[in-house]
């Protein structure tokens, strides 16, 4: 497998504070790559790196194998984080400005973006100023704009923030259709939902620092097969109390629940039994959601563990 | 390249596609059309009426001189423009002139010219007036009272002249003033001209380079509140981006600079036909010499001051902030059109020369100079090479600071922060 970005030694400081500190990854060709952690972790600084719009105080970024962004400027499409556009110009006229802008002509970008327009279902909006359109509707052209051009790489910041169910199902199959043919899509993120379901490949990062990194799948395999998906009618509030067990995500009739190592689930489940009508019961490798708490909500350093091999 | 031309394309097309842009366009030539004939049409419509001034006369013998020597000054309609009026001198002359003040109060008196018996005393002539602001109708009549005294004072030495010949000897004496142009050949050229001309020219490369210097701000600020800077940073570089830009914007001003020369053009050829007035005068200073010279310190002046005000732009978030950090540009373009005077009547001076080759005054003073003489060609070369060192270091400048200023949300840096980052 190639690499599609590879960074080395990364480091980049705002007046003193790390924010991104000594991260070495390798994002590889070709999937979907979801770049995960909390708030304030680094991610867009470390996106806003890999897209040269800052730069490293030191280590390298090589992005399609060239050492200068300015090579690869036009094959790289960017959703920021901080969204915008141009409101007082049309729709139209603004697409093919910024498609323009990735090495396009004029009429090829109009021809592009007016497709994009309506494979997003907003074709009819074409001519209208930006700034007359609904939130979600700037939404769908903000997206548009990135993934103008056919880029080699799209990265998008947060893709999913702020977006109502439609519009993350219409975006979700609109990145899987450009992943398909052939577009390496790195996206960052905090909901672990969406990561779990996207990514074939994540990189956790907290603090500045890489966490973890690796293959979804095997990155759940490293937290081994401990942990129970327990649904029921009644109670659960007892379940963190049970011996052996780590932590509990309640949601209240359903739980979530981390073994510590060595602890018998048939124990558990006999313990829940006397007290609870089980609906489900499932031992199962933990969910995204509770690797990252368990790895994040620690405050001790973080371990750089590299799971598998990709 | 494709990237910086498709940025000037937007931003040329999204301005000249404007209506703000044609009514800007026409709205400032009108401005301008405005200043310079509306005091000249109300100068004319205040000398079309009859005046009445009250002589006091000490020595007795002024009103005949005055009233031959004002005959000639008529009206529109052919009746004498000026009365004059003897008032007998009852008591003292002062009295006399204090009981009529009140008629000049009431307007049914111009004013009143009160003259001692003895008219060799340097206060011998007084002119009262409710308005001693009409400098016209003044320097006519004491044109024709200098005249009038002075054939008083032949009249009183007894020297019997023939009327035509002290109207010979006495004959005004104007000094026409010529420029001497370097390059051979000399025009006819008064101050008046020369400074009207000039003032012209430096006024509107004055508006424009501030016009186009705070569009580019404005352009770039609004692209950061309105975020849309780091979706372009995805795609273009911020060297890209401002050099788009200030082509962009440069753009729209030389269209709007050609729309100018063009209109002055056919302004010029029209009154030439229309035969010389002094209107006419002013509009031969759009020569196309002095519009290549004001393109070339256009340019210099348009690449100097737009890249300052993209820092600017850059480095602000809100139009607001970046007040502060434009006074001192601003000052740069202000300083030496305020003196426009002096560097018109002193092109040579010491100053005018160092001033002209200071780089950030050069679009200015140099230019003014060009407009009033010729100056020396190392002179001007020299000028030209020095601001055009001077902008590349202020783009190279201009560019780092963009960059680093261009993502930054929050408390605007102070000078010596942006020179630092200049630097760096």
């Amino acid at each position: 497998m190639t690499t599609a970005i590879a960074l080395r030694d990364v480091v980049k400081s705002f007046n003193g504070f790390r924010a991104v500190d000594s991260i070495t990854l390798d994002i590889p060709a070709g999937g979907i790559f979801g770049l995960l952690g909390p708030n304030g972790a680094g991610k867009s600084t470390t996106i806003r790196m890999i897209m040269d719009i800052i730069r490293p105080d030191s280590g390298t970024i090589r992005v399609l194998g060239a050492s200068s962004h300015a090579d690869v400027r036009s094959r790289v499409g960017y959703l920021p984080e901080e969204r915008g556009l141009y409101k007082k110009m049309k729709v139209l006229d603004m697409l093919e400005f910024l498609g323009t802008l990735t090495g396009s002509s004029p009429r090829d970008a109009r021809t592009e973006s007016r497709s994009w327009l309506e494979r997003l279902e907003i074709g009819d909006w074409a001519s209208k100023k930006v700034e007359e359109l609904s939130k979600g509707m700037q939404q769908k052209i903000q997206f548009a704009a990135a993934v103008l051009g056919r880029p080699k790489v799209l990265i998008l910041d947060e893709p999913f923030s702020g977006m109502d169910p439609v519009n993350q199902n219409l975006f979700k199959d609109a990145m899987l259709e450009i992943s398909r043919e052939g577009t390496t899509i790195v996206f960052s993120t905090h909901q672990m939902e969406t990561a779990e379901r996207l990514c074939k490949e994540l990189a956790l990062i907290d603090k500045g620092k890489l966490v973890l990194s690796g293959p979804l799948a095997k990155v759940k395999e490293g937290f081994g097969k401990n942990s129970l998906l327990l649904e029921y009618e009644g109670d659960g509030a007892f379940l963190g109390r049970l011996s052996g067990v780590a932590r509990v995500d309640e949601y209240g009739s359903y739980s979530e629940v981390r073994l510590e190592a060595g602890a018998d689930p048939q124990a558990i489940l006999r313990s829940v039994g006397e007290r609870l009508r089980v609906r489900r019961f499932e031992i199962v490798a933990p969910t995204l959601h509770n690797i990252f708490m368990e790895k994040v909500g620690a405050t001790a350093a973080p371990v750089l563990e590299r799971v598998g091999d990709a | 390249m494709h990237n910086i031309l498709m940025i000037v394309r937007r931003e040329y097309l999204e301005r000249v596609t404007k209506k703000s842009f044609w009514l800007g366009t026409a709205v400032f030539p009108l401005v301008m059309v405005v200043f310079a004939f509306v005091p000249m049409f109300l100068v004319g419509l205040g000398g079309n009426e009859r005046k009445s001034i009250a002589l006091v006369d000490g020595t007795g013998k002024l009103a005949a001189h005055l009233t031959r020597e004002l005959a000639g000054e008529k009206l529109q309609n052919g009746q004498a423009r000026y009365a004059i009026e003897s008032v007998p001198i009852a008591g003292s002359i002062e009295a006399t002139r204090a009981s009529l003040e009140e008629r000049v109060r009431n307007k049914t008196l111009y004013g009143i010219l009160s003259v001692d018996a003895d008219i060799r005393t340097k206060d011998a002539f007084q002119f009262y007036g409710r308005t001693v602001g009409d400098v016209k109708s003044i320097e006519e009549f004491q044109s024709a009272l200098r005249r009038a005294v002075v054939a008083l004072r032949f009249e009183n030495a007894n020297i019997a002249v023939d009327k035509n010949v002290v109207a010979g000897l006495l004959a005004p004496v104007d000094m026409q003033t010529n420029e001497v142009s370097s390059r051979g050949g000399s025009t006819k050229k008064g101050f008046t001209e020369a400074y009207l001309g000039t003032f012209m020219f430096v006024m509107i490369l004055f508006m424009t380079l501030l016009l186009y210097g705070i569009a580019t701000m404005r352009g770039i600020l609004e692209e950061k509140s309105s975020r849309v800077m780091e979706v372009l940073l995805g795609s273009v570089s911020p060297g890209e981006l401002m050099t788009g830009k200030i082509f962009g914007i440069g753009l729209v001003g030389l269209t709007q600079v050609a729309i100018y020369a063009a209109t002055a053009g056919a302004v010029r050829i029209y009154l030439g036909a229309q035969g010389s007035s002094q209107t006419a005068g002013i509009l031969s200073s759009f020569t196309p010499g002095k519009m290549t010279f004001f393109l070339v310190y256009f340019l210099l002046g348009y690449f100097m001051f737009t890249a300052l005000f993209a820092c600017i732009g850059a480095v602000c978030n809100s139009e607001q902030e970046a007040q502060n950090l434009q006074t001192p540009v601003t000052m740069c373009l202000m300083l030496p059109m305020a003196a426009t005077i002096f560097f018109v009547g002193q092109p040579d001076s010491t100053i005018s020369v160092i001033a002209s080759l200071v780089p950030i005054f050069t679009p200015m003073v140099m230019f003014m100079r060009i407009c009033v003489e010729t100056p020396p060609a190392w002179q001007i070369a020299l000028s030209i090479a020095l601001s055009i060192g001077a902008i590349w270091l202020i783009l190279r400048g201009a560019a780092k600071v963009f960059r680093i200023g261009i993502l930054m949300y929050g408390k605007p840096p102070t000078i010596p922060e942006i020179l630092r980052w200049a630097q760096g």
